[in-house]
């Protein structure tokens, strides 16, 4: 167990100027690249991984943190503004916080969305700091058996979950588990898959193929949409009465419950892995409608809408890191890309990071902390100049984050090899993504493949080679039987959705 | 043909030719431990053919959309691959300016402003902060 001193010691170490200041950095570029519609966290993310090499793990994280957490409230001022969201979690946003923009009030829209957001955002996180030391606790007590099961479980829930097929979610997760059997083999280190490049002997680098399937293709994707239509209509202008301008204490106040329920839908999606903070948001939506008093008020600009969309949009992401830390398992791509973070600085996320970097788990707790206050803080001063950024050209967005992508990985990679690499996978995302293959579920994946392997070889090791000593865990067993039922269950729900789909 | 015909019938190939032909000539055989080097490879390359032929067998209703997109991206791949022989040949403060430009007058912007602020500021201030403030070289 982790103790106070450790707890303190953590906290004390994240609330410092100079890590308050990689926040607020993180926060300002979060929300800044959130309002711009084709960028997002994610991708700024992506991009912003290589640029903290130079840094300690803390202000590094902290920074990322930041990106994380202000590219969600920025994600919801184009979906108002402009009814097209800068992040797929904030299309249920879009659905009354377009309308009330129409109705003059574009500036009480985005705060309702940034005060419900960060109070989604510091529900999950203190659900995150409560119940994660003592989860990293049940899991220590795992062996490299009940985490081979673990990991089956993971890949069937996400498959199934993730995309409208459980055959193409088992083909993204395959692809990416042999993609990131390149390199090395982990138990003799002979080369495997590098066809001669020397360069792969250590794997794929996994800034170049992040930032390729994630970035690259999704920049690729939106460029030829853009094609030949450069200019965006967006609602600036709106009432000069104050009470238009603003959210009252007696509005916020009036939304409590609707909050308090989005809040805890994210907190508990989150968790799980692969159910997606636009899920949470839609979810928490359509029960905010359904338990509404006036439902026919919804989509027309209702706050109770924008409340319920935002907090559970937002509590999605604390509660996204209670997999990864206590048991290094991502469940969303932003998960996936802190864990590369934290693998770069130095960090093995899973039940003995609270044991072996306590002080710095808990310092990243406090940096989340800080970040929500320091997103409400920037996000009153920043809405009016976030609602011009909106505005700017799609075409200089565009290629300035391919430059910097280009940069970025050649900085990660030490050269151009790296930024092949990514712009191969550029091209492969892009494909998946056409033809309908999940890219969330194949860089997970990526991720867990080396630690999927080498646990199958120390389980193999641990049993004499005899598999079925597997079944001597009761762990593992239940494991494996859930697997076994998630997997029916979504081979006959994808197998129901194709039949009403057919008839319809 | 629909799209997952076409994807499945991918797959189903490439896991057969990881499984019979890459695997084999790319992964060295070891003697002795727990787990050869092919082992999971070749597991998953079945997955792989098994599930790409399921896909034939029973495809969704996914629908690729627009080729002309499809094939813009191609073009923008290629402008971006040329580019980056072009960095390899003569450095990113050349070849910056110009891809930057070249990018954005194909995706339609004609405004002086925004095409001078792409092709020359936005590579500058790239420089600025990778080579100025933190001191790292440029590819």
């Amino acid at each position: 167990m982790v103790d106070l001193a450790t707890i303190t010691a953590g906290f004390g170490d994240a609330f410092t100027p100079f890590n308050l200041m990689f926040v607020l950095f993180g926060v300002l570029l979060g929300q800044f690249v959130g309002a711009v519609p084709g960028i997002g966290p994610i991708m700024a993310m992506a991009i912003a991984i290589p640029f903290t090499f130079g840094l300690d793990p803390l202000p590094a994280i902290a920074f990322l943190v930041g990106v994380n957490k202000g590219g969600l409230v920025g994600g919801a001022v184009p979906a108002i503004l402009m009814n097209t969201p800068g992040t797929p979690d904030a299309a249920a946003t879009a659905l009354d916080g377009h309308p009330l923009a129409k109705r003059g009030k574009p500036l009480k829209a985005t705060k309702m969305a940034l005060f419900s957001s960060v109070t989604g955002d510091l529900f999950s996180d203190i659900v995150l700091i409560t119940v994660s030391a003592p989860l990293a606790i049940m899991a220590l007590k795992m062996g490299p058996i009940e985490v081979v099961a673990l990991m089956i479980f993971a890949f069937s829930i996400l498959a199934g979950l993730i995309g409208n097929s459980l055959i193409k979610g088992m083909i993204a997760a395959a692809l990416g588990l042999l993609v990131a059997s390149v390199g090395q083999d982990p138990e003799h280190y002979t080369p495997r898959l590098i066809f001669g490049y020397w360069d792969l002997f250590d794997g794929l680098p996994l800034p170049s193929v992040a930032i390729g399937m994630l970035a690259i293709s999704e920049i690729l994707r939106r460029m030829s949409l853009a094609h030949g239509n450069v200019k965006s209509g967006i609602i600036t202008d709106g009432s000069n009465r104050p009470e238009d301008r603003r959210v009252s204490w007696a509005e916020y106040w009036a939304c409590r419950y609707t909050m308090l329920r989005g809040a805890t839908i994210g907190t508990i999606l989150g968790a799980l892995p692969g159910i997606g903070s636009t899920a949470a948001a839609f979810m928490s939506y359509a029960m905010t409608k359904a338990g509404s008093k006036d439902p026919s008020s919804f989509g027309k600009g209702n706050l109770q809408g924008i409340a319920a969309s935002e907090s559970a949009n937002s509590a999605v992401v604390g509660a996204n890191l209670i997999p990864l830390l206590t048991l290094g398992i991502p469940g969303s791509v932003g998960a996936a890309l802190i864990i590369s973070a934290f693998m770069i600085h130095g960090m093995q996320p899973g039940p003995l990071l609270f044991e072996q970097q306590g002080r710095l788990v808990y310092g990243l707790f406090g940096a989340m902390l800080m970040a929500n206050f320091v997103n409400l803080w920037v996000g009153q001063l920043g809405l009016r100049f976030w609602t011009k950024v909106v505005s700017a050209p799609e075409s200089i967005i565009f290629s300035a984050a391919l430059l910097l992508c280009i940069v970025g990985v050649s900085m990660a990679t030490s050269g151009l090899f790296g930024v092949a690499i990514m712009l191969i996978f550029a091209i492969v995302g892009y494909l998946m993504s056409t033809f309908g293959y999940s890219l969330v579920i194949f860089i997970i994946a990526f991720f867990l493949g080396p630690r999927f392997e080498k646990s199958i070889a120390q389980s193999l090791a641990l049993t004499n080679g005899d598999l079925t000593q597997m079944f001597k865990s009761p762990v593992a067993v239940a494991l494996l039987v859930l697997s076994v039922v998630s997997f029916v269950y979504f081979m006959r729900k994808n197998a129901e959705a194709e039949a009403i789909d057919s008839k319809t | 043909m629909s799209a997952d015909r076409i994807s499945g019938i991918f797959f189903l190939l490439l896991g057969l030719a990881m499984y019979f032909v890459v695997n084999p000539a790319y992964i060295e055989t070891v003697e002795g431990g727990s787990l050869n080097p092919k082992t999971v490879p070749n597991i998953i390359s079945v997955i792989i053919a098994l599930c790409g032929g399921l896909l034939v067998v029973k495809p969704t209703h996914h629908e690729v959309g627009d080729l002309r997109n499809i094939a813009r991206t191609g073009f923008y791949s290629l402008l971006l691959i040329a580019g980056l022989y072009a960095m390899s040949r003569f450095g990113f403060e050349y070849v910056a300016p110009v891809l930057a430009f070249a990018i954005m007058w194909f995706i339609g912007e004609r405004r002086p402003f925004w095409l001078a602020f792409g092709a020359v500021g936005m590579p500058a201030l790239i420089w600025f902060l990778v080579t100025q403030a933190l001191g790292r070289a440029l590819p």
